[in-house]
């Protein structure tokens, strides 16, 4: 790691940038402390404000990688969570610390780097995350440069053709490539190969295979299985599927209109949800099971906006 | 024929029989610059019918020709694609109608009134800037044939059926949230009690809580109309819930058809059987494999089985030859060499 020198930043890199070499190991991975945020929209005369997420919770610990589900319908503030753990937003209250260092207070390009490093995304839609003019191999050789300190072309292609062969796939294969010539599920495994290469100890995924088609989505979702057991890569796994949740999540936590309502181990929670959000989303869920039983008259499913929100942690 | 159409009351169709009826229907795209000749084969020999009253779910992945195939069922089709072989027939009132034979005019009674469709993006049907009663008037009114005061209240009684109020009719769409716009699709494409309605993924929008209620309230009104509907999405699970009958297509083909229970719970093709396998339940820790391999190129589809590259099962005859649909059971027809292997395979040639 030639690009990584000792850092005398507010943000802590222990050794090289490598995932193998955590820092303190008292300080947690990521430790979230009551964040909230609110969007405050309207003008000088008609303000209104937006709880998108209100005083939420949760810690990762170091050295344990896990793959931690985030989970809620649409507008209950999964994704301002994943931006703010990205730092790509600010939290209003609250503190998000990644391994003891406040990352709102991240202020010099070297920190923000190291942070980088550290933490990467996976975006929703593999199509949009890519530009469609740009050949798919740049991302993983700007990656290779900036990311995993590579220099010249043949250390930028081996880093790149390693964490291609983490997902499956080769350099062969993608080199020179566009992005159109290549199915949902490739890109998206591009994508996780393009994170890979910073040797991350987390990974914010926000939807990941949502829009990816069914014959491919289990192969991704092993992927993140086998990155956490092979690569001790922490994941937080937003997602609106609890089937996929329940399949490969070690911790959940349910939102509802910015809260989180239920949080615990995924299997206990999945099989026996408590807070009425959540049984109301277990009860929404559709199973391939239920072919050939009648189904419940419209009316009977309820709305989740007749719930109250309570915070039951 | 126009009379016909026009004269017969509403509803007045008999309960059961068959809808439609669709016969080796291929639709290619072809185009042609420069001097070089392209062909997706996007609908090659597709073969099926819907009874009245009846459900049809038509699940596939992304590409595999779903929308293209509904496209030209309804003729919603234009250069470059064109249908270059068989045929789709309605039977509407009584009457068989082959959609390809008939001129604009019957084609445009025939519309909305026995045939209509909810599309998948709630929002981009309806007109952003004109009110909900508004949007009801250019689709509908000319088809009821009733005075307006009349016809608002028909509306009106209708939108109680999806459990709107009458107040969502002075809205704009997008006063309105994504559940309840999905709702006024389904009212708007089932105010004429249409004979036949097509639901293109009418939930994929939709968040996880509403998705069932809208279902639920899809499957009431076309049970109180008496409609046969199409139903495409690729979510297995909802299939499970409101289709009867379910065909699987893999690249322009159909693999795999049969009563839903039947194909989910006793699936015959490779295909099939991983789609149904693979899914994540809850209360299921089993380990699920994904399919290795992507889906053909329609340009360029492989020689024989569309699905022999991916197919763990694949023999030698799957390479050189596609498979026909043989029936394994009554209903439940199979494309596939090895699971449903035709009693004479000579005899085919």
């Amino acid at each position: 790691m030639s690009a990584a020198g000792p850092s005398r930043g507010a943000y802590p890199v222990r050794g090289t940038s490598k995932s193998g070499a955590r820092g303190d190991p008292a300080a947690p991975l990521l430790d979230i402390d009551r964040v909230g945020m609110t969007y405050v929209g309207g003008g000088l005369f008609r303000r209104s404000a937006v709880r998108a997420v209100d005083h939420v919770s949760l810690r990762l610990e170091a050295g344990e990688p896990e793959i931690f589900a985030v989970i809620g319908e649409s507008g209950s503030g999964k994704t301002t969570l994943a931006r703010m753990i990205l730092n790509l937003a600010t939290p209003t209250d609250g503190t998000i610390r990644f391994l003891g260092a406040d990352v709102t207070r991240i202020r010099t390009n070297r920190d923000r780097m190291a942070f980088m490093r550290q933490v990467q995304p996976i975006f929703q839609n593999p199509f949009e995350a890519f530009n469609p003019l740009k050949r798919i191999d740049r991302y993983l050789f700007v990656s290779a440069r900036r990311f995993a300190g590579a220099r010249g072309r043949v250390d930028i292609e081996v880093t790149a053709d390693k964490a291609l062969h983490q997902v499956g796939l080769s350099l062969a294969e993608v080199k020179g490539r566009f992005p159109h010539e290549l199915s949902g599920g490739q890109l998206q495994r591009i994508a996780i190969a393009r994170a890979l290469i910073s040797a991350p100890s987390l990974i914010v995924a926000d939807e990941p295979v949502s829009m990816v088609d069914a014959s491919l989505r289990m192969s991704i979702v092993n992927l993140f299985k086998a990155l956490r057991d092979e690569l001790q890569v922490s994941i937080i796994y937003i997602t609106h599927d609890l089937a996929t949740a329940y399949y490969i999540s070690d911790r959940v936590l349910i939102m509802q209109r910015g809260k989180a309502v239920e949080s615990g181990n995924a299997r206990a929670v999945l099989d026996n949800p408590q807070h009425p959000y959540s049984i109301l989303l277990k009860n929404a869920v559709l199973s391939p099971d239920d072919a050939g039983r009648p189904m419940p008259p419209a009316g009977a499913a309820q709305d989740s906006s007749g719930i109250p929100v309570s915070n039951e942690e | 024929m126009i009379a016909a159409i026009q004269s017969s009351a509403v509803n007045a169709a008999p309960a059961t029989g068959r809808v439609l009826t669709v016969d080796n229907l291929r639709a290619y795209y072809q185009t042609r610059y420069f001097g070089i000749e392209r062909e997706v084969r996007a609908v090659d020999g597709v073969t099926l019918h819907v009874d009245r009253n009846e459900v049809y779910g038509l699940a596939g992945e992304s590409s595999c020709g779903k929308t293209t195939l509904i496209k030209t069922l309804v003729r919603a089709i234009r250069p470059p694609l064109n249908v270059v072989g068989g045929s789709v027939t309605f039977n509407f009132a009584g009457r068989d109608c082959d959609i390809y034979a008939l001129n604009q005019s019957d084609l445009e009674n025939i519309r909305w009134r026995h045939l209509s469709y909810i599309l998948q993006g709630s929002m981009n049907v309806l007109n952003p800037v004109r009110r909900v009663q508004q949007s009801f008037v250019d689709f509908a009114y000319r088809h009821i044939g009733q005075p307006m005061p009349a016809f608002l209240k028909l509306i009106e009684a209708h939108l109680h059926r999806v459990r709107l109020e009458p107040t969502v009719l002075d809205a704009y769409p997008h006063e309105l949230s994504g559940g309840m716009r999905q709702r006024v699709t389904i009212a708007l494409a089932s105010v004429c009690r249409p004979d036949f309605i097509i639901a293109d993924e009418p939930t994929t929008a939709l968040d996880v809580v509403v998705q069932k209620d809208v279902l639920s309230m899809l499957r009431d009104v076309q049970r109180e109309i008496c409609s046969s509907m199409i139903l495409v999405t690729h979510d297995i699970g909802v299939h499970a819930n409101v289709s009867d009958r379910l065909g699987i297509m893999y690249a322009g083909r159909l693999a795999e058809e049969g009563r839903t229970v039947d194909v989910i719970r006793n699936p015959r093709h490779p295909y099939t059987s991983h789609l149904v396998t693979s899914l994540p339940r809850i209360g299921d820790v089993t380990q699920k494999r994904g399919l290795e391999g992507a889906p053909p190129n329609l340009a360029n589809p492989p020689p024989g089985c569309r699905f022999h590259p991916r197919c763990p099962l694949a023999i030698e005859i799957c390479r050189a030859e596609h498979p026909p649909m043989v029936d394994l059971a009554p209903g439940h027809r199979v494309a596939c060499w090895v699971t449903a292997p035709p009693i004479k395979p000579g005899a085919l040639q």
